[in-house]
């Protein structure tokens, strides 16, 4: 049990600080890498919380997928790739916002139960069942979803568009 | 004699066929070959009219007290329970009944022969086509008014007459005398007709509700069969606001017969043609006010208290009217003020409770003052000015004209044994009747006998400036000649019927129309002494007026006598007109002046203070659009924060803190 | 097994929630904007997959269905935000979002 809450502690601490470092470093390329970790670190907490295809998912898609497009999209905007970003204001009004949601959040775990069960333990087979499930085949739809943005995307960046 | 009773069901003829004629003369007038026959249409309209309405009348008069009714629904409100139980039904009718044949008489006979004297008299004017379409439309006005059944079709055909006269008076509408003339009959005649709605309206109040006599407004304001007077069944017939009706209505006949204190726009009505001046405002429309209140008095009642006012405004005016006639040289204003001064005798009669002797010398003035004004217009249009002290020595070059001017003088003064004499004496002696039961009526039928006198100086004065003397005053005059015979025949008809046509109430089928106490005249030794009395003041204004004015003198006021003071007075009207523009300049021009700042600061200021605000308003919104995303995040954000924060910490509090359960 | 407090769990999660809103109130460049999008959608996932561990339910596993679908939206919209970026980059030559204020007029 110990080792398990040290190891979320442990996580949840990393998640905090790459996610906050992501977002304050002035150099967009550190950026990425930062965000990188902050997946990989993700992936370790849903192989914690026995989801383990979903930590597979975001190895390849967040880790993997995103984090390369990002940079490409950094390589492509930039003559130089290394170069600073000007530095931004903190206002008081952001964090004050940013501040009040977490207060919220923070508010509404009170009502939760302070203890729980895990009742399932990963299931291959119901979960693909509940993917393709006839009711919803949200996978399907997922695909017609990214089908459609892929047409978007591409009209957005063809070439001749002023 | 039964056979004639068929024409009472053919008494809506009358206004049909003068109708027709304003039909075919209105839309088809300018269009004939000739512009008079028009002319002739019209005549032919007024002649079918006049033929139908004596044989209405004479069949009427064959079957005394016949209440002939033909009527439709065209509203019909059902009641409801509790305060409205009866609903309201408004109607349509033709009613036949003494009054309204006698009525028929004056308008349809008076009315042919002055459509007949038109052809003459309007023979070089322009527009005559408009000039017939209107004098028809008028002619079937009055007739529905005088037919009418009920008293808001009466009210209906009352504002129709109205409109007529209104564009008679202002037929010479490029002469700003004549449009403003016009404008302020319409205007003055408007205060009462709106006074009489209202008297309308509180009739409709009392009657449509609950109580006694509720089923009137339900029959649709019908003027009951029958002479008992509608209201003497009712709480004694005395409340305060059958009171206040009444005065209403007395009100709306003051408007329309130019009695005190509305009696200032019939002389400035004379600025519309003579033959108009003749018809609507001396013989027939003026007379509405005073069937009105004979109408009401019969089928409704007036309470002691409206008696009292209707016997104040008749006698006040009879003899008010008189004393501005006197100084007066416009022979067609003298003529209408003698025409107020006798609308007040009528008024005074009703007033005084002899409703019938009113209408008695209503029918009789109406043919003598229909005289009066055509001689008048036969002189005008032989000598073209209306200046009494222009004219003079007409005498031989008219005889025909000045023989009826004199039979018309005659008889509205009321010399003896001319119609004029019979119903104003009738009037005289009823009223001094009336006094033993009502003492406050004294000083009015003082001032009533002390008009007689003033009556037969202004008229004779008239005459005698007219016709007297060798020879015009004024050598620029042209030579007078006679009219055509359209023009001599109605003034020969005119003056046989001014001289005769009170003795027809001595006929009995002719007095029954006028059943109801007071008619024929009765000769009993207070009559006949005040017949003397009234002969002699009569003598003493014709002497007084030979004295001065006789044989071609004038006598002239000297300048700044006490004399000339009166005379300006006088012919100031007392100044009520410049004190009318007083009111309407200094008090109306006031209070639009004062609407105006109100409309134009207060109102407009709010609403373009508000728009002003919103302008400003919205320029301060716009720099909210940055069109910078973040910012349209922040809003998102902050949005979903302040929806939580009254979720989740201010409705749990005000629960906590103020809801009940 | 028995787990650790959800209490800590949903904290972590409305942590990288508020850095992620903070992150979009605060940056202007396009690219990190879109980053912390995905900081804050993580987060969601976040909640998904924990309830699903924890409820008592004997179809709880919906709730990883749902983070699966979540992330390849998620994934998605990156592609299409980039599109954008690379858009915005040849027409404006930044992609810097305040200069992007076409809708203030």
């Amino acid at each position: 049990m110990i080792y398990e809450e040290l190891a979320f502690l442990l996580i949840a601490a990393v998640a905090i600080v790459t996610a906050l470092n992501a977002l304050l470093v002035r150099e967009l390329v550190h950026t990425i890498l930062w965000v990188a970790i902050f997946f990989i670190d993700l992936a370790a907490l849903y192989f914690l919380l026995l989801a383990p295809f979903l930590g597979v998912l975001e190895l390849g898609v967040y880790a993997g997928a995103v984090t390369i497009l990002l940079l490409f999209g950094v390589m492509v905007t930039r003559k130089r790739i290394f170069s600073r970003e000007a530095a931004t204001g903190i206002g008081p009004a952001p964090v004050a916002l940013a501040g009040l949601s977490l207060a919220f959040v923070l508010l509404g775990t009170e009502e939760l139960p302070q203890s729980g069960s895990v009742v399932h333990s990963y299931d291959p087979a119901l979960l693909s069942a509940q993917l393709f499930n006839a009711d919803g085949p949200w996978l399907i739809l997922l695909g017609l979803a990214m089908l459609s943005a892929l047409a978007g995307a591409i009209y957005l960046v063809r070439e001749g568009r002023e | 004699m039964t056979g004639l009773s068929f024409a009472l069901d053919y008494a809506w003829l009358v206004p049909l066929s003068t109708l027709v004629a304003f039909v075919i003369v209105g839309l088809a007038g300018n269009r004939l070959k000739r512009l008079e026959w028009g002319g002739w249409v019209a005549v032919a309209g007024a002649f079918v009219a006049m033929v139908v309405g004596l044989l209405v009348a004479a069949a009427e008069m064959m079957g005394p007290g016949t209440y002939t009714d033909q009527s439709f629904t065209w509203l019909s409100v059902p009641g409801s329970p509790g305060t409205f139980p009866n609903g309201v039904n408004l109607v349509m009718g033709v009613l036949v009944d003494p009054l309204s044949a006698l009525m028929l008489i004056v308008v349809t006979v008076v009315g042919f022969l002055v459509m007949l004297y038109s052809i003459g008299y309007m023979h070089h004017d322009r527009g005559l086509p408009r000039y017939y379409a209107e004098l028809s439309l008028f002619l079937t006005a009055m007739n529905g008014l005088v037919l009418s059944d009920n008293l808001l079709e009466f009210f209906l055909f009352w504002e129709l007459v109205g409109v007529c006269s209104y564009f008679l008076i202002g037929f010479y509408y490029e002469k700003p005398s004549a449009a403003s003339a016009a404008k302020e009959a319409f205007l003055v005649t408007r205060v009462g007709d709106v006074l009489f709605l209202l008297g309308i309206f509180l009739y409709f109040a009392t009657f449509a509700t609950s109580g006694p006599g509720a089923g009137w407004a339900a029959s649709g304001f019908k003027f009951a069969n029958g002479t008992q007077p509608f209201l003497a069944g009712i709480s004694g017939g005395n409340s305060t606001t059958l009171t206040i009706a009444g005065l209403l209505m007395l009100a709306g006949a003051a408007g329309k017969s130019a009695q005190f204190p509305l009696h200032v726009w019939l002389p400035d009505a004379m600025e519309g043609p003579t033959t108009v001046s003749a018809l609507i405002h001396a013989a027939t429309m003026v007379a509405a006010g005073v069937y009105l209140l004979a109408v009401t008095s019969i089928f409704l009642g007036f309470t002691a208290t409206d008696q009292l006012a209707i016997v104040a405004i008749g006698g006040f005016t009879c003899f008010f009217a008189a004393t501005m006639a006197v100084v007066n040289t416009d022979i067609k204003r003298v003529i209408a003020y003698s025409t107020i001064s006798q609308l007040g005798y009528m008024v005074l009669a009703v007033g005084a409770g002899v409703t019938m002797v009113g209408m008695y010398h209503l029918f009789t003035h109406a043919f003598f003052k229909a005289l009066l004004f055509l001689a008048a217009g036969s002189v005008i249009h032989a000598v073209g000015t209306q200046d009494l002290r222009k004219m003079g020595g007409l005498w031989k070059k008219l005889p025909i004209t000045g023989l009826a001017f004199l039979f018309g003088a005659l008889s509205l003064s009321g010399f003896p044994f001319t119609s004029g004499f019979l119903s104003k004496d009738d009037i005289l002696g009823s009223v001094l009747a009336a006094t033993s039961a009502h003492p406050l009526y004294w000083p009015f039928f003082l001032l009533a006998l002390l008009t007689v006198f003033l009556t037969a100086y202004y008229i004779f004065r008239a005459f005698f400036l007219a016709f007297g003397g060798p020879a015009p005053r004024d050598p620029a005059l042209p030579e007078a000649h006679e009219g055509p015979w359209v023009m001599r025949l109605p003034l020969i008809v005119l003056s046989a019927l001014a001289l005769g046509a009170g003795w027809l109430a001595f006929y009995p089928p002719f007095a029954s129309l006028l059943a109801g106490g007071g008619v024929p005249p009765s000769f009993s030794a207070t009559d006949l002494a005040l017949s003397a009395v009234s002969f002699g003041l009569v003598l003493g204004g014709i002497g007084l007026a030979y004295a001065l004015f006789g044989n071609g003198r004038m006598v002239e006021v000297p300048a700044g006598s006490a004399a000339d003071r009166v005379r300006s007075v006088l012919l100031n009207r007392y100044y009520f007109k410049a004190g009318y523009d007083w009111i309407g300049l200094r008090a109306v021009y006031g209070f639009s002046r004062a609407a105006d700042f109100v409309e134009r600061y207060v109102i407009d200021g709010t609403i373009r203070g508000i728009e002003r605000a919103f302008a400003r308003g919205s320029d301060q919104l716009r720099k909210v659009q940055t069109g910078i995303v973040s910012d349209y995040a922040a809003y998102v954000i902050g949005g979903l924060v302040g929806f939580l924060l009254l979720l989740l910490v201010v409705a749990p509090w005000i629960v906590a803190h103020l809801g009940g359960s | 097994m028995s787990a650790f407090s959800p209490a800590g769990l949903l904290a972590l999660s409305g942590g990288l929630l508020a850095i992620g809103l903070f992150g979009i109130l605060t940056r202007r460049n396009f690219i990190l904007l879109l980053i912390s999008v995905e900081i804050a959608i993580n987060a969601a996932v976040l909640n998904f997959v924990y309830f699903a561990a924890f409820s008592g339910s004997a179809s709880a596993l919906s709730g990883q269905a749902i983070a699966v679908v979540l992330i390849g939206l998620a994934a998605t919209e990156v592609a299409v935000g980039l599109a954008i970026v690379l858009a915005l980059n040849r027409l404006r030559g930044s992609i810097n979002v305040a200069e992007a204020n076409a809708l203030k007029s």
